[in-house]
């Protein structure tokens, strides 16, 4: 991460400098294990910078507290696991809707409901896509390593502020609770993204108005722009409507704006994958199992290589097609019952082709494990 | 060190596993290594099994989870059960023998010490993970005594520091060191 500090650093406390660095100003949590530290940190971090800290009453408040906090023109963040993470999915779908930047953590341990509060799993995949109702826009980024905790909160305030949405930072609690030797970079080295604000003649603001890049600008409170901001769906005066016409313009561009914005949404990394024949696809801790699996079976002289989606959601479709229909097998390992995968067959052209490793014991699935199906699947084909 | 190494630190949760484990990888950062340090624990403040696992290098770490421990140092009996497959078999144990009942057998080299009674005897029991910490780093030669000494001041709370230092240097007393954690020690 280039020059600045070389320290041991937990995933957790990553995210948290990390949005320090992005210059997140406001913080409203509800502790919860295994996120709790992001909360401990940022309590710590942000009196230093003239931020605000706040324990709100419970999770649903603390996700109600960040978006008044982003409308009153701050950066903010909140962090959770599971179960917060479902009470905070109605407030979710409100900043989705009247387009609030806004950053919320979800630390993946054991579930459903309290399920395992100190093990890691995978099983928030679908719900950090889908968990609010109705379509909706989303960014869902996935760190797997303390280093990425980092650099993926500072890019998740950037895509956020850029394009007007909440971004879920999405890992499990293997990475949250991971300690690792890591490079910090001095803060002023950060690049940092700042969103639009509305300029011009007050009379005429729109506060929904469709501007070239489909992002509309946000009124700053004490500008004195006139603005409307409501859960029913509006159009571009950010009045309710159910004109139908009007409905479905708004729609369109609330729900195409990130599909014209992939160039600052898409990230993967790829290992070995140019020539693969069989490639494995994972997320967080798995996939840096996956990539030891992967570099073993290069040994043994197996064609397999590693696709690993840093954002997940919308995830990265036109670099995977390229790689998936090459591959004669396509293996997803997964801490959940079967998410990641779901998504993986409808991209690979022949769903019958992937294999799944899925593991709901609360432990991490290990190289070997992988490296086992990989030699299978160089054997016996799919 | 060509290969990572690979530690686990287990035994009952209170005991101070998490934190004996961040001295370490302190003392291995302060002498240029790179760690990655995980950590297993159940949803009670007290008790229960705890575990605090390091991979040191001297480069990148593609995996930072253990998969073939070369030290394994149990303070308690709830963790005397362990996986004997995650241990190389030229594995070091070291096991609390004032607090493990299980008689611990297998192929590789078993080290059994009253770590917690040791601890007492200078005035806190709890101060047994760091007279293990003390044995182990006798035993291998991790990281110069320097390193850890910096540590353990940077990390103990002032009124604890003399206790710690004390059981550190009883840990290390207890076996004949290596010849390269003695001639660490020596760096130092």
């Amino acid at each position: 991460m280039g020059e600045g500090q070389r320290i041991n650093l937990q995933g957790n406390h990553a995210c948290a400098l990390g949005a320090i660095a992005a210059g997140c100003r406001f913080y409203a949590g509800y502790p919860i294990t295994p996120s709790s530290d992001v909360a401990e940190r940022m309590a710590l971090e942000l009196p230093k910078v003239g931020g605000v800290f706040i324990q709100m009453e419970d999770e649903i408040a603390s996700m109600g507290a960040i978006i008044g906090a982003s409308m009153g023109g701050a950066k903010v963040m909140t962090a959770t696991s599971g179960p917060g993470f479902s009470l905070k999915q109605e407030n979710l779908g409100y900043a989705c809707m009247v387009e609030v930047p806004c950053v919320i953590v979800d630390v993946m341990r054991g579930g459903p409901s309290t399920g395992m509060p100190t093990r890691p799993a995978q099983g928030d995949i679908m719900q950090a896509r889908w968990g609010t109702h109705g379509d909706h826009p989303i960014v869902v980024l996935a760190p797997s390593s303390v280093s990425e905790a980092f650099s993926e909160t500072i890019r998740a305030f950037n895509i956020a502020e850029t394009l007007r949405t909440p971004v879920v930072l999405l890992y499990d609690e293997v990475v949250g609770h991971l300690v690792e030797t890591v490079q910090v970079p001095d803060p002023g080295s950060i690049a940092r993204a700042e969103r639009k604000w509305a300029t011009g003649p007050r009379e005429a603001f729109q506060p929904y108005a469709a501007t070239d890049d489909d992002i509309p600008a946000m009124a700053r409170p004490g500008d004195g722009y006139r603005c409307h901001a409501t859960g029913l769906t509006h159009g571009e005066r950010g009045l309710p409507t159910q004109n139908p016409a009007e409905v479905e313009r708004a729609m369109q561009r609330l729900l195409g704006k990130l599909e014209r914005h992939r160039d600052v949404i898409d990230r993967f990394e790829t290992f070995a994958a140019e020539d693969a024949e069989i490639l494995v696809v994972a997320i967080g801790i798995t996939a840096r199992a996956a990539k030891r699996a992967v570099a073993e079976a290069r040994r043994q002289g197996i064609a397999a290589g590693l696709f690993r989606p840093v954002t997940l959601w919308p995830f990265p479709e036109q670099p995977f097609h390229a790689l998936a229909e090459q591959a004669k097998a396509i293996l997803v390992p997964e801490m959940n019952a079967g998410q990641l995968s779901l998504e993986i067959e409808r991209l690979s052209g022949r769903p019958a082709k992937v294999a799944r490793i899925n593991r709901l014991s609360g432990e991490p699935i290990e190289p070997a494990e992988i490296l086992k199906i990989i030699e299978e699947l160089a054997r016996h084909g799919r | 060190m060509s290969h990572p190494v690979e530690l686990r630190l287990s035994g009952s949760g209170g005991q101070g596993l998490q934190f004996s484990a961040r001295v370490l990888a302190e003392a291995l950062l302060r002498d240029g290594r790179t760690v990655a340090q995980s950590q297993s624990y159940e949803p009670t403040s007290r008790g229960g099994v705890s575990r605090s696992d390091l991979v040191v290098s001297d480069g990148d770490i593609d995996y930072p989870l253990v998969t073939g421990l070369d030290y394994l140092v149990i303070l308690d009996e709830v963790a005397a059960e362990f996986p004997p497959t995650l241990l190389k078999p030229t594995a070091t144990l070291l096991v609390d023998e004032s607090r493990v009942q299980t008689r611990v057998a297998g192929p590789w080299t078993i080290r059994s010490s009253p770590f917690a009674e040791i601890a007492r005897a200078l005035g806190n029991e709890r101060a047994g993970n760091i007279v293990a910490l003390g044995t182990l780093l006798a035993l291998s030669s991790l990281c110069s005594s320097a390193s850890v000494a910096a540590a353990l001041a940077a990390e103990t709370p002032p009124k604890f520091l003399d206790l710690n230092s004390e059981a550190f240097d009883a840990g290390w007393r207890l076996v004949q060191p290596t010849p390269a954690a003695e001639a660490a020690h020596a760096r130092a």
